[in-house]
């Protein structure tokens, strides 16, 4: 039993507030993404968990038991970090069993845990070398290694993959996510990276400036977002906003001008309260919800700019008047015809959010 | 190519000829002398003349004994405050670190006379402040200054004194090469304060310590102002005199430069001796 709960959970580095009293419920054997852009305050929330920070207002309770005051070796949590953390002058194998030794745990035990360990990593070869001998994926495996023998209810991982290289970090996250399978127990993940955010995660809680905007499921937060900034955090490459201005309301829906884009209206039925008439908007589209012109419900011509080619899809960085767009394109291997094309947005394919950035639904 | 370093020995010759002449040249020219009868004029070659004396000198067998001792137990004492110290130092609770750190460095460039008449004064057997203190909490005086045993304590206290600070900057800079999170692991893992210092800060900190260690064994071998100035030229009788005091007493009293010559080849091959003897005690295992 190792749920996580936040309680109003408050930061001050001396007057200066940095977490402005977040609540994340996470259930057990969950695995609980926080992301945000640097200075968000992950570290800090993460931190105040493992108890390497105090809390300066509100709970936090591990396993229904507020920790507030607990020692942090007494939390049941063990901690990755995002340097790894190793002890530079001990064997793999020294910094597995460190902490064990040292609390005079039985040897037999110890030996146990620290070759449970290497063979879930596949570090057993390297048991007998030291950091400095280590690549940086492998030293993050021995990180993680030592979190692992701790046998600890929660996880804290602070950006365990940013120091390696990329075919690594995608390789690095499978066994992460394998590793959660494998053990069951609760992980809190630290990103700023929404990629890592939406592979790894149950649940992401996206944060912005010391401020919980939303938690959710991944996919939730793709097709649901509650504000502006989340739906530019989550997905790649990021939503296009496109300046727009309510010109008429009626049944429940607000027809909307593309005020860029020579009139061009889109019809958005809503469920929500109505907003004013005349109201400033912004209109969200993904760069995969554009559709060819004449198959959704409003044509915007644009002139393709740059295209980046992935193979299987191209992203074209299109002008459209003073926007710039990001369109996803079948990928073409002959392009005919000029860089002036047409696409189409959908309404139920499309976002509205007002001009503090709440989301009009 | 070649043309190039030519022309970068051109511009290194002046540097070089005065190394050479002030460097070079005395110290071959000393390792000469010491087999040379300096007594006679002219002097004349006798290779066994004064290392045949050194061997059988009760003086110099003295001045390596006390020089030996305190290296013995000045150097530890000396880096472990220095550790000590340093590791108060690098404390966050600690305010105005920067006017500790001045402090800790101001002995070593306090002038050698000056420090050396104001530890005379303080442990002047009437006046001395030292003496006082032992008073006040119901010690005897102590005559620093006309026994063997205070005397060797004092050059000890004098010296560490001087050079612990020192050491402690140079350590404090090794202790902040530690990154925190290392720490933070280890708190994690439930080890406590004095057993961080012990299985990370320490070892962590081994290549510093044994660098200070290697900078004080050449420091003391050579050990001089103290017993010249404190304990008045290794007082009381001959009882602080160190190696570096009898090569001056035979060098520049006697003026006689072979056995000095020889006494100081001593000096420094015992330097190297202890010192490569306490790098291979402290190698990284591997
Ligand atoms: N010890 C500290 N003293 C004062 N301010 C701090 C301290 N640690 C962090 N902060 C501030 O708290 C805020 C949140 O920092 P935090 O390290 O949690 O950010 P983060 O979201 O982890 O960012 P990154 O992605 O760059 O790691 C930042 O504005 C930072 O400047
Ligand atoms: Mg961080």
């Amino acid at each position: 039993m190792a749920a996580v709960t936040l309680t109003n959970v408050v930061k001050r580095f001396g007057t200066f507030e940095v977490v402005h009293g977040a609540n994340i419920d996470i259930t057990d054997g969950e695995f609980v993404v926080f992301v945000g852009p640097s200075g968000c305050g992950k570290s800090t929330l993460l931190r105040m968990v493992a108890g390497l920070e105090d809390i300066s207002g509100g709970e936090i309770a591990i396993g229904g038991k507020v920790v507030n005051d607990v020692e942090p070796a007494d939390r049941g949590i063990a901690m990755v970090f995002q340097s790894y953390a190793l002890y530079p002058h001990m064997t793999v194998e020294q910094n597995l069993s460190f902490g064990l030794r040292m609390n005079g745990n039985p040897k037999a035990d110890t030996e146990r845990r620290v070759k449970r360990a290497a063979e879930i990593l596949c570090i057993d070869e390297l048991m007998q070398r030291r950091p400095k001998q280590l690549s940086g994926g492998q030293r993050q495996r021995v990180a993680i290694g030592r979190a692992i023998v701790r046998e600890p209810q929660v996880f804290l991982f602070d950006e365990p993959l940013s120091n390696l290289d990329a075919e690594l970090r995608v390789q690095m996250r499978v066994e992460i996510s394998r590793l959660h399978k494998e053990l069951g127990v609760t992980m809190i993940y630290v990103t700023h990276d929404q990629t890592e955010a939406m592979t790894l995660a149950d649940r992401i809680v996206v944060l912005k400036a010391g401020n919980v905007e939303q938690i959710g499921a991944p996919l939730d937060l793709y097709d649901d977002p509650a504000n502006r900034f989340v739906a530019g955090f989550i997905g790649s490459p990021k939503m296009n906003f496109i300046a727009a201005k309510v010109v008429d309301l009626s049944n429940s829906a607000a027809t909307v001008e593309l005020v860029n884009h020579g009139g061009a209206r889109l019809r958005k039925p809503l469920c929500g309260p109505l907003p004013a008439p005349g109201a400033e908007v912004v209109l969200g589209v993904r760069p995969e919800h554009f559709f060819e012109a004449g198959e959704g419900d409003c044509d915007i011509p644009v002139k393709a700019d740059v295209a980046e080619h992935l193979g299987s899809v191209s992203y074209v960085y299109a002008d459209a008047g003073p926007e710039e767009l990001i369109i996803e394109r079948e990928a073409r291997r002959q392009r005919a015809g000029s860089d002036h094309f047409t696409v189409s947005i959908r309404a139920e394919r499309s976002l509205l959010f007002d001009k503090t950035g709440a989301r009009i639904r | 190519m070649r043309y190039r370093n030519a022309t970068a020995y051109r511009f290194l010759t002046p540097y070089l000829l005065i190394f050479a002449i002030f460097w070079i040249w005395p110290i071959i020219s000393s390792f000469l002398i010491s087999f040379q009868a300096t007594r006679t004029v002219p002097w004349r070659f006798a290779p066994t003349f004064n290392w045949g004396r050194l061997i059988g000198d009760p003086a110099f067998f003295n001045a390596l004994k006390n020089t030996l001792l305190i290296l013995v137990i000045q150097v530890p004492v000396m880096i472990s405050l220095a550790v000590v110290m340093a590791v108060l130092l690098n404390s966050p609770l600690l305010k105005a670190r920067g006017l500790y750190r001045f402090a800790f460095f101001a002995p070593v460039v306090v002038g050698e006379v000056a420090y050396s008449a104001v530890f005379r004064l303080m442990f002047s057997l009437d006046f001395g402040i030292v003496n006082k203190l032992l008073n006040s909490v119901g010690l005897e005086k102590i005559d620093w200054f006309s026994n063997v045993t205070p005397a060797m304590a004092l050059i000890m206290i004098a010296v560490t004194w001087r050079w612990a600070g020192y050491n402690a900057i140079i350590i404090l800079a090794g202790l902040q090469s530690i990154p925190d999170d290392v720490y933070e692991a280890a708190t994690l893992d439930r080890v406590s304060k004095l057993k961080q210092f012990f299985y990370i800060t320490l070892p962590l900190l081994k290549p510093v310590i044994v660098f200070c260690a290697v900078l004080s064994i050449i420091g003391t071998m050579q050990l001089f102002t103290e017993p010249f100035l404190i304990t008045e030229r290794g007082g009381p009788g001959g009882g602080t005199e160190t190696l570096g005091l009898l090569l001056y007493r035979q060098g520049f009293r006697s003026l006689n430069f072979g056995y000095a010559s020889a006494i100081a080849y001593t000096m420094a091959g015992l330097a190297i001796a202890i010192t490569l003897v306490q790098l291979w005690l402290t190698r990284e295992p591997k």
